[in-house]
């Protein structure tokens, strides 16, 4: 069976959707957490977050130990844009 | 103004409406997540929009404004090269890996489709879209037998309508002046038809506007 590879763009939606459906507690999901979830690397994670914020996608929560992430607003209305228009891909056998 | 020639060009003003709306979804798909997936597709479809629209005005222009009788057919060229555009970028986003096959029975099919029409720039080009075309239904039902989903059906119709159309548009050199060349065009309307069913699943908001920062 061939590998297939996540896009940039679906990495971002499995973040947000682990954000969103799957954090452990109310102040949000850990930088470990999301890792395990998303099945992405730290270096890679970490740029992706800091975009992610600073785009109003995620919300950054500090808790006692380390850096939260909860999934904003904006980050909700694009996460259903996102797949609207993945399903949309998906019809012409693409991703996006 | 022939009967049959203002059929031929409603049905390629149609196109440019059909296209255009898709071009239209592709590019807020966009705007919205900045893939460049989408952002291919929204070139694609403009494209094939055009170039309806150029067949369809020009023909237009040239009956209603200019008073021609016999229509000029650099602008069928045009527009179908342009809509030619429009085939590759869907062939492209499905990325063309081994476009010619070693299959010796295959090259015997497609080797023709260049050979035959070489006098013609236009038949050329109507052939280059077809095997796009082609590819891209192939891509499109192999993806339906991973994913399962129903929308990728109508899909893979559709490019499977669009090639059969343009396969009777360059077939039409046998006859020339018959209906082919209308039902060429109907077919390819009819193909482009069933590139819609996907958007009706699609909920249309504003949303957020993220472009290519994410």
């Amino acid at each position: 069976m061939a590998i297939t590879y996540r896009t940039h763009m679906s990495i971002i939606g499995d973040i947000l959707s682990t954000t969103r459906d799957e954090i452990p507690d109310e102040s949000g999901a850990s930088v470990t957490y999301l890792i395990r979830k998303a099945n992405v690397s730290y270096a890679r994670l970490s740029k992706i977050l800091e975009t992610l914020v600073s785009q109003g996608l995620l919300e950054q929560t500090s808790s006692e130990r380390a850096c939260k992430y909860r999934i904003s607003e904006r980050g909700r209305e694009f996460l259903q844009a996102y797949r609207g228009f993945r399903e949309f891909a998906d019809s012409f056998g693409l991703r996006i | 103004m022939e009967f049959i020639t203002f059929a031929e060009s409603a049905l390629n003003l149609l196109g440019f409406v059909v296209g255009l709306i898709l071009g239209i979804f592709a590019y807020i798909g966009f705007r919205n997540t900045g893939s460049p997936t989408l952002f291919r597709l929204n070139i694609s479809f403009f494209s094939i929009s055009i170039g309806f629209g150029v067949v369809g005005f020009g023909y237009m222009l040239e009956s209603f404004v200019l008073g021609y009788v016999k229509i000029d057919t650099w602008i069928q060229t045009l527009g179908i090269g342009i809509q030619t555009v429009g085939y590759f970028f869907i062939a492209f986003s499905h990325g063309i890996k081994s476009f010619f096959p070693k299959s010796r029975y295959f090259k015997s099919i497609v080797a023709p489709l260049f050979i035959i029409p070489a006098n013609s720039i236009e038949h050329i080009i109507r052939s280059i879209s077809f095997i796009l075309l082609v590819y891209g239904t192939i891509e499109t039902i192999m993806s339906y037998m991973e994913n399962r989903n129903r929308n990728t059906i109508f899909v893979a119709a559709g490019l499977g309508l669009l090639a059969l159309g343009e396969f009777l548009g360059w077939y039409s050199i046998v006859f020339p002046k018959s209906v082919l060349y209308f039902v060429s065009v109907s077919t390819k309307i009819v193909g482009l038809g069933a590139l819609f069913v996907p958007i009706s699943q699609v909920p249309l908001r504003g949303g957020p506007r993220f472009g290519n920062n994410i």
